[in-house]
């Protein structure tokens, strides 16, 4: 039974993408989007409850396991690629150029839409590191067309480094998986060699040196893909060029699923090499995030860059959560992981607004939208004050239990550079914030069409969930889920 | 693994690094795959299901990924010399000098001789350097070949090799990015009228 429901979650969008191209109108490629994107939303949100009740060890099968971290990474996959799907016929409605031939560009956008959302929602399911690499790549090939999908200049050059940058990582990553599985069954391996419960139990047995190469070499390969600095320039320019729906799903869904696979390695693996130097690899790539994403928050920038570079630096907290390695760290580490998924989504999907009415905003920072049109304000100002980490969002509870975490881990020096870190990035999008809301406006007020309309009923229903996710922060605390979660992932 | 076999796939790399035509470097990188895909048939096939697969599947993809460039290659408007790469001997140097750290630095890791390890090693640092120093889409292109070319050579030398479900993924993957890449080098070409790469810099902060 369960395991017929996971391959539903799986099956549903590779099925919805294909199905896409039967009717002939855009209306009825928009309609079999939705209804698609509804079914294996349901399918992927009753999997993850499933997963998340059944017991720290979680379910496991031939291919798959489910545990509540598992659960958590596929509950907010579905969310946001729900949300993406749905704002998607409002994107194309306003969207003229395409790379593709204006008779097909929908029905590509779909098709590419959704196998990305496939392989995303398999990847948090899957059993298998080389399963999980075949999965990660297989996201590259979708994403880069959609990421090129207006054909501009600007997209094409973006989506062209995004696609080298990550499959020359992506193969740095094979190697360290190949001298992985070349240590871990010296006379001959099979499939089952490469899944979490082989290595974790194998993991002691390894040659030092060995399992050290590989480790740096698949961490360093993940690290492409999910944009840690150093090895992040594809990243602001993907999310700044990608259209708002696909930038949401990049920044929400994308990363933070390649960074469980990192997360699982790093578990598992991390026992092979001396003292806590796979944590150390973490918190190095956290505290170097931070460091080079600081800068760019305190500058003037396009609306989609800025949330381009916040993600670099809210993929460095959660990189320093897991590096932490305690309880009250991993409890922060999945409350910012759904915080900023909701918040982050919800700031592209302002931007379809945003762009519709003022095009220069895809070059310059937005100003006085207070004056412009309340909905894309109130979108603007729950995305950005979230992001800052503002008081009572879910992402100032996630990075004081990240911080009390490491605090509980002994690692006080790491802690206070993140906390300096951390409060420089609150005051450059504090800044921005008030800038963007209440500075001087171009222009006249704008009319409340169709993207507006969905930006107000969006920012109503994301401020709801982040409220509840506050509640969720305050309540965990103490309730030993902590320990629990990283059980299961262990 | 026979040294001879290693030393002609390094040297195909090296001189995918320093010829001109982009449509000599897409024939070196076909003969590399096809060089793999034969040895492998020929010297494990009758003992090992998964590199017999491995063979067959580096044999259609040194047909099938080369002649998908060449159709790319062949649409294109015909190619300027860029000016902006550094010259052949420099790239060439600098290919050595990389080859030779590789050889140096990199410490055994399970595969059956050390010529081999430091080959496939080598293998993937020179297409990471041909997507680097080579600044035409299609020669980046090329140089994620030749990385694959790396691994598979890496995996070909694992006692059974590396099982089929991940041979064929990796192979499916592989025409799906290459396939992805033509794409790219064909819409870049019409916009830029060049596949000069270099051109592609107006994002920079």
């Amino acid at each position: 039974m369960n395991e017929a429901l996971l391959i539903a979650v799986v099956a549903a969008p590779v099925l919805g993408g294909l199905l896409i191209r039967v009717p002939g109108s855009p209306a009825g490629a928009d309609r079999v989007n939705v209804l698609s994107a509804s079914i294996t939303a349901a399918l992927a949100l009753t999997a993850s409850v499933i997963g998340a009740l059944h017991g720290a060890g979680g379910l496991h099968g031939s291919w798959f396991v489910l545990d509540r971290a598992g659960a958590a990474f596929l509950a907010v996959i579905a969310v946001v690629g729900w949300c993406s799907a749905i704002v998607s016929p409002a994107y194309l409605a306003g969207q003229g150029k395409s790379m593709f031939t204006a008779r097909r560009a929908r029905a590509w956008y779909y098709t590419a839409f959704h196998l990305f959302w496939a392989a995303l929602l398999a990847l948090a399911l899957v059993e298998n590191l080389g399963v999980a690499w075949l999965l990660i790549e297989a996201t590259t090939g979708a994403s880069a067309l959609l990421v090129a999908y207006t054909g501009s200049r600007n997209a094409l050059e973006a989506g062209w480094k995004y696609l080298v940058l990550t499959t020359f990582g992506l193969a740095l990553a094979l190697l360290g998986i190949l001298i992985l599985f070349a240590r871990l069954a010296p006379h001959g391996g099979s499939l089952a060699t490469l899944d979490w419960q082989s290595i974790a139990h194998r993991a002691g047995a390894l040659p030092q040196q060995s399992a050290l190469f590989a480790l740096v070499l698949i961490l360093t390969g993940l690290a492409a893909k999910i944009g840690w600095a150093p090895v992040h320039n594809w990243l602001p320019d993907a999310h700044s060029e990608a259209p708002p729906p696909v930038s949401a799903l990049l920044s929400a869904a994308l990363l933070p699923t390649v960074m469980l696979i990192a997360w699982r390695v790093v578990l598992t693996l991390g026992t092979a090499v001396a003292g806590h130097l796979a944590r150390d690899l973490m918190l190095a790539f956290g505290l170097a995030s931070l460091a080079f994403a600081i800068p760019f928050l305190w500058r003037p920038m396009a609306w989609k860059r800025l949330l381009a570079y916040s993600s670099l630096e809210h993929m460095g907290i959660l990189a320093l959560g897991i590096g932490f390695a305690s309880p009250l760290a991993t409890i922060g580490v999945l409350v910012h992981l759904a915080g900023h998924a909701l918040a982050k989504s919800l700031g592209f999907y302002t931007a379809m607004p945003l762009l519709g009415h003022e095009p220069s905003a895809s070059r310059r920072a937005p100003r006085g939208l207070a004056r412009l049109s309340a909905p894309v304000a109130a979108g603007v100002g729950v995305s950005l004050g979230t992001l800052s980490g503002l008081p009572p969002s879910p992402l100032f509870f996630s990075e004081l239990l990240i911080l009390a975490g490491g605090i509980a881990a002994g690692q006080p020096v790491i802690v206070a550079l993140a906390a300096v870190l951390m409060a420089l990035g609150f005051l450059g999008l504090a800044h921005t914030l008030i800038e963007a809301l209440a500075g001087d406006a171009r222009g006249h007020r704008w009319r409340a069409g169709r993207t507006v309309r969905l930006a107000r009923r969006l920012t109503t229903g994301v401020s709801l969930g982040l409220l509840a996710l506050s509640a969720v922060a305050y309540l965990l605390v103490g309730t030993g889920i902590g320990a629990s979660l990283m059980g299961g992932l262990a | 693994m026979t040294g001879a076999v290693t030393w002609g796939l390094v040297a195909g790399s090296l001189a995918v690094l320093v010829v001109r035509r982009r449509s000599s470097a897409i024939v070196l990188v076909a003969a590399q795959s096809l060089m793999l895909g034969l040895y492998a048939l020929t010297q494990h096939a009758r003992t090992s299901t998964a590199l017999a697969v491995a063979g067959a599947i580096l044999i259609v993809k040194a047909l099938l990924l080369p002649a998908l460039l060449l159709v790319t290659v062949r649409r294109a408007p015909k190619a300027r010399l860029i000016e902006t790469e550094p010259p052949a001997l420099a790239r060439l140097t600098i290919a050595l000098a990389l080859a030779l750290a590789v050889e140096q630095l990199i410490p055994r890791f399970g595969l059956t001789s050390a010529g081999v390890e430091h080959a496939a090693v080598g293998l993937l640092a020179l297409g990471v350097l041909t997507a680097v120093v080579r600044r035409a889409v299609i020669f980046q292109a090329l140089g994620f070949l030749t990385a694959e070319n790396g691994i598979y050579l890496a995996g070909l030398s694992l006692p059974g090799g590396l099982p089929v479900f991940i041979e064929l993924g990796l192979v499916f993957d592989l025409v799906a990015v290459v396939s992805v890449a033509a794409a790219f080098a064909a819409k870049i070409h019409e916009q830029l009228g060049s596949g000069d790469s270099s051109l592609l810099e107006a994002l920079r902060e």
